[in-house]
């Protein structure tokens, strides 16, 4: 199935309106959104692109329910976020929204089965076999059903990751920096599998990735700077992506800590 | 300070949270260690204090010189001396006076009729000393008795029985006496001697109720004049004594009085507390290791690149050490002020029940101070020791792997030395109890077993885990499979969790199953060797009591519906030079009442001179019927009695009977322990027994008990001990939740990611929450089954070596309902364990959990 109609018209899978998001406080306050308006069209793969701290994880996480805005609205199809309790907050990331993490999608305990059927287990469904079935062929996984997550090789980890994210039929799935941890040949797959399912499936797709190969493959994406969403770019390929993303690498760029950015691996805590 | 002590500190500081459990733990441990030091040593000075105030009037003791000690008994029996001999001390220079002080039992009865005291202390009665420097104990309210039938009571029994001067009761001597309070006594300052009850008499009542003969003192108490010493009393009057009497000093006096108190209560008491102690350090040793083994798993990357940065394995052990010891000195130096608090709440609770405790400042010894703190420092390292060690051996390349979570499994050296272990421990145990009865064989098998069972541990816990969350999985569809997983995952830390709880309920279990043992023993005794239809007894328990008038086995004989009622009184003897209690009775009547099993002999023809043994003593003795055994009386008479029958059965008749006639010449206050009673032909148990207490009534009111409440009363005592054994359980428990608690806290600190994962893709709190507690339910459910297994393998052991290696028959018992509230607590408590760790993982911000590296 392909988009025929433009992105504007069809209703967003999610949005955000006038986002404003400060850690801290006061003088020291880091403001890690600052108002941003962007929708996510329904039944397309969107990539937001940035460079370190420009704001995109938080963009993401605001967007999923994962983290609340300081001021603004974040919305799934028509529901608005901040009116919502942690619990109705849980229900509509178990109910309608996927996600698939960097690193530590799966729980390591559970089979790859389990790990695809967590959501639908955890709300107490039995979810739609046929369509759990097709994913799994989706991402190829058949024969390592019963294996344990640290049995599979990180790009196996991650496909199992996007069965996950889709197994309920969400509205949208969220994906964060879902290569970041792959060698460039599993990466493809995975963006490739996002991709295929976006377009077979008519689901939506919202992924953060500051990798302009990554980029090449979503439908259309947003540039983020500074916390302002500074352009969009439809169809990107990478060589596009990448020019513009050199137009940010101007020497005056003020580098904003991102909270989510990860501390260097072997530092060790006092 | 140098770089590996500054990471020890920094990260002591760091994580103070996950060492709180194993604070508590040491801390626990430490303080009732200590308390029960600190407690023996207050309560022995307290005790001499009492008694020198008491007695501190007394320069000298005339008593008889031989006691006859039976065993099991601390206190020796003594032949009262004559009165006679007052008046030959009286002549002897530098005595200012001398008077007869005559003791026996005597057992008051309260305001509510029902009698005070009797559960374990002793209920004396005795004559009323006038000189106030002679007398123990002092007048506080009220007038001496005068008059006969006038008393004086100590305050704590006239306070428990609620009678005040000018109220009249009864007193059993076990004869019931009217008896009028005429005033309050006090000992020492105190309200009594411990919760020993004194009823004081004129000399003449105490004569004519207390001894056999007139004319008869339990000692005589004498004061020196001025200027004479204790000793030198004591000399002038060892010169006048006849032989046979003996004379000790004042000093010599208080400090038996002392130790029989210190060896009756206070080691009772401080053995226990020490049990007491000893359950908590061992369990908490298993939590301290379980903490610093999770805490050093966490740090492998950290210790991997201290490692790699050049730190030596010595330095690294070192740094987790240097944690483990300031800990262990933190908690043992709390634990110590902890046990001064325990000490002295002790001090203040136990006037509330009831329980005089002498005054004075706590007694705080070097020794219980040091000895504390060395065992708390040395039980916190040595746990701490292995988990430090492995530190040690981290590889610098485990500085770059992906997880730090302790993957331990069950290795089958583990299995192997485990099950090799066990069964040792079951062949020893068994040799021990089957095979050639040894208590030695069989405890050693106890200590491997228990040691088989903590190695197996984690062996077990995989299976166990599997099986016991088989329906949780089911029920509680993914939370419950999730938590079963959980549980799985490191068996090692499961299994070492679990083991705290284990071996408290271990403890339980085995006294649990002991004392229902005895009690079905107490049971089957009763129901085999008991032939009468109705007990006749003052229900006591210990030194307690003052046993039933030896004339009411006579008046209810004389009953229209009794067949025979015989009183088992009771005396004591040398026989042969051991000290033996005799069982004084009609053996006829013995015969009908009491299935003594096969009799060689005849119990007919005992008379003034013949003896009848149980077979067990006789074999023991080298004894058979025609043979002729030496008994040495209190009064130092030698007599040859004549074995005439060898009887099979002793549990309630006692091993040697004599006749009333035969005992009589000898007798001190007279008593009987019980009267069993048979009806005629034709006659109810509801119209005997009503037949029975109305006779029983007109002799100070004893129980009237069928066979069954007999048997049941019988048993009374272990119940008393069942209690304390639970609290014992309450303590264990607390700590094992603690341990529980730790390692739950620790394992979600260490799951945070997962945990984010979860609750991103759709976990709700409540769902995150039950995951967590049925994780700790689960290893609590493998700790308790645990514990109730080996509780009742070692319960199993200690009854069956107990009845190898002893005389009487003991019966095996599980009791169902107490086993299964025991069950019922071990998994209570480990859901309330998970109940903390479950909020704490609960709150958990789903995305810095994401973020967390």
């Amino acid at each position: 199935m392909t988009v025929t109609t433009a992105p504007t018209k069809t209703p967003p899978a999610a949005r955000v309106v006038d986002a404003v998001k400060v850690y801290g406080s006061g003088d020291t306050g880091v403001r890690a959104l600052d108002g941003v308006s962007v929708d996510f069209p329904a039944g397309r793969f969107t990539a937001i692109m940035g460079p370190s701290g420009s704001g995109k994880s938080t963009l993401m996480h605001c967007a999923a329910g994962l983290d609340t805005l300081t001021e603004g609205a974040s919305y799934i199809g028509d529901t608005d976020l901040g009116s919502l309790d942690d619990r109705r907050l849980t229900l509509l990331r178990r109910d309608r929204v996927g996600f698939v993490f960097q690193a530590f999608n799966l729980v390591p305990t559970l089979t790859v089965e389990e790990n695809i059927r967590l959501p639908l287990d955890l709300a107490g469904g039995r979810g739609d076999p046929e369509w759990i079935d097709a994913l799994i062929d989706v991402v190829g996984l058949r024969d390592r059903l019963r294996h344990r997550p640290a049995e599979l090789s990180g790009g196996q980890q991650q496909r199992v990751a996007v069965a996950r994210a889709f197994a309920g039929r969400p509205d949208v799935v969220f994906a964060d920096e879902p290569t970041g941890n792959l060698d460039s040949r599993s990466g493809g797959e995975v963006l490739g599998l996002l991709g295929r399912t976006v377009r077979r499936t008519a689901r939506t797709v919202v992924m953060v990735t500051h990798d302009p190969v990554s980029a090449a493959h979503a439908d259309e994406v947003v540039f983020l700077a500074d916390g302002r969403l500074v352009d969009r770019m439809e169809n990107p390929t990478a060589d596009r992506v990448l020019d513009r993303m050199k137009a940010f690498e101007v020497p005056s760029q003020t580098d904003v800590p991102s909270r989510s950015e990860t501390p260097s691996r072997t530092e060790v805590p006092s | 300070m140098n770089a590996s002590l500054r990471l020890s500190v920094n990260s002591l500081r760091a994580h103070k949270r996950r060492f709180a459990g194993t604070f508590l733990a040491v801390f626990l441990g430490v303080a009732f260690l200590a308390g029960t030091l600190v407690m023996g040593d207050t309560l022995r000075a307290g005790f001499d204090t009492m008694f020198g105030n008491a007695t501190g009037g007394t320069d000298a003791v005339v008593r008889s010189a031989e006691a006859i000690t039976t065993p099991g008994e601390s206190q020796g029996v003594r032949e009262p001396v004559t009165t006679d001999l007052v008046s030959t001390v009286e002549q002897v220079p530098g005595v200012a006076a001398a008077v007869p002080d005559i003791q026996g039992a005597g057992q008051l009865v309260g305001a509510n009729g029902e009698p005070i005291g009797g559960q374990g202390p002793p209920t004396l009665a005795g004559n009323w000393i006038d000189d106030p420097k002679l007398n123990p104990y002092e007048l506080a309210e009220g007038r001496a008795p005068k008059r006969s039938g006038e008393v004086v009571v100590n305050r704590g029994t006239a306070e428990k029985g609620d009678l005040k001067i000018g109220d009249t009761t009864v007193l059993r001597t076990p004869d019931p006496v009217e008896v009028t309070v005429v005033g309050l006594a006090t000992f020492g300052g105190e309200d009594g001697m411990a919760q020993v009850t004194f009823t004081g008499m004129t000399l003449a009542d105490a004569e004519k109720y207390l001894t056999a003969r007139p004319g008869e003192a339990s000692s005589i108490q004498v004061r020196a004049g001025p200027g004479v010493g204790q000793r030198e009393l004591v000399d002038r009057l060892s010169r006048v004594l006849p032989r046979g009497v003996e004379a000790i000093t004042g000093q010599e006096s208080t400090e038996e009085n002392t130790d029989m108190i210190s060896s009756q209560f206070l080691s009772v008491f401080t053995t226990f507390l020490l049990v007491f102690s000893g359950v908590a350090l061992l369990v908490a040793t298993f939590s301290i290791h379980n903490t610093f083994a999770i805490v050093v798993a966490q740090r492998t990357r950290e210790n991997a690149l201290l490692r790699a940065l050049g730190a030596s394995r010595r330095q690294v052990t070192a740094s987790t050490l240097t944690e483990a010891s300031v800990v262990a000195g933190a908690a043992s130096a709390a634990g110590i002020a902890g046990g001064i608090g325990v000490a002295a709440g002790l001090q203040a609770l136990f006037p509330a029940i009831g329980f005089p405790f002498p005054e004075g400042d706590l007694v705080i010894s070097t020794l219980s101070m040091l000895l504390p703190l060395a065992v708390g420092v040395v039980v916190c390292l040595g746990s701490a020791l292995l988990p430090a060690l492995r530190a040690g051996r981290t590889a610098p390349l485990a500085a770059l792997r992906e997880t730090a979570v302790d993957q331990s499994g069950a290795s089958r050296v583990r299995a192997v030395i485990g099950a090799g272990l066990a069964a040792l421990a079951v062949s020893l145990t068994l040799t021990g109890v089957l095979v050639s009865p040894s208590l030695w064989l069989a405890a050693a098998g106890a200590v491997l077993a228990l040691v088989a069972f903590v190695v197996l541990g984690p062996v077990a816990s995989t299976t166990a885990v599997r099986v016991l969350g088989g329906p949780l999985a089911r029920l509680r569809g993914v939370t419950g499979s999730l938590a079963r997983r959980n549980a799985l995952r490191s068996p090692g830390r499961t299994a070492a969790t679990a083991s705290a709880l284990m071996i408290g309920v271990a403890v339980v279990s085995l006294f649990t199953v002991f004392g229902a043992s005895l009690k079905a023993t107490m049971d089957q005794t009763v129901s085999r060797s008991f032939a009468g239809d109705v007990a006749v007894s003052t229900p006591s328990f210990g030194a307690g009591g003052s046993g039933l008038s030896p004339r009411l086995a006579g008046a209810l004989q004389a009953l229209p519906e009794v067949d025979t009622a015989v009183g088992l009184g009771r005396g004591v003897a040398e026989v042969d030079g051991k000290g033996r209690a005799l069982t004084v009775a009609d053996p006829i009547a013995l015969e009908r009442t009491f299935d003594l099993g096969t009799v060689r002999g005849s119990l007919r023809g005992l008379g003034t001179d013949g003896i009848a043994i149980t077979r067990t003593e006789a074999e023991k003795q080298g004894l058979t019927t025609g043979d002729k055994a030496r008994l040495t009386f209190t009064d130092g008479e030698k007599d040859d009695f004549t074995v005439r029958a060898v009887y099979g059965r002793s549990e309630l008749a006692g091993d040697y009977v004599i006749t009333r006639a035969a005992w009589a010449p000898h007798r001190t206050q007279d008593s009987d322990t019980v009267v069993a009673v048979s009806f005629k032909d034709g006659v109810s148990t509801g119209a005997g027994k009503a037949a029975v207490e109305k006779v029983a009534a007109r002799y100070g009111h004893p129980e009237v008990q069928t066979r069954d409440e007999y048997a049941q009363s019988s048993a009374a005592g272990i119940d008393m001990m069942l209690s304390l054994v639970y609290a014992l359980l309450a303590l264990a428990v607390l700590i094992a939740l603690l341990g529980i608690a730790n390692t739950l806290t620790l394992a979600i600190h260490e799951r945070t990611r997962e945990l984010g994962l979860l609750r991103a893709v759709g976990q709700t709190r409540s769902q995150l929450r039950a995951m967590v507690r049925w994780e700790s339910v689960l290893v609590a459910a493998f700790g308790t089954i645990g514990g109730l297994t080996l509780g009742a393998f070692l319960g199993w052991v200690l009854v069956r070596a107990s009845d190898g290696t002893s005389d009487s028959t003991f019966a095996f018992a599980v009791p169902p309902l107490q086993l299964t509230v025991v069950a019922m607590v071990g998994l209570t408590a480990g859901a309330l364990a998970g109940l903390r760790p479950a909020r704490r993982a609960a709150r958990l911000d789903v995305l810095r959990a994401i973020a967390t590296e």
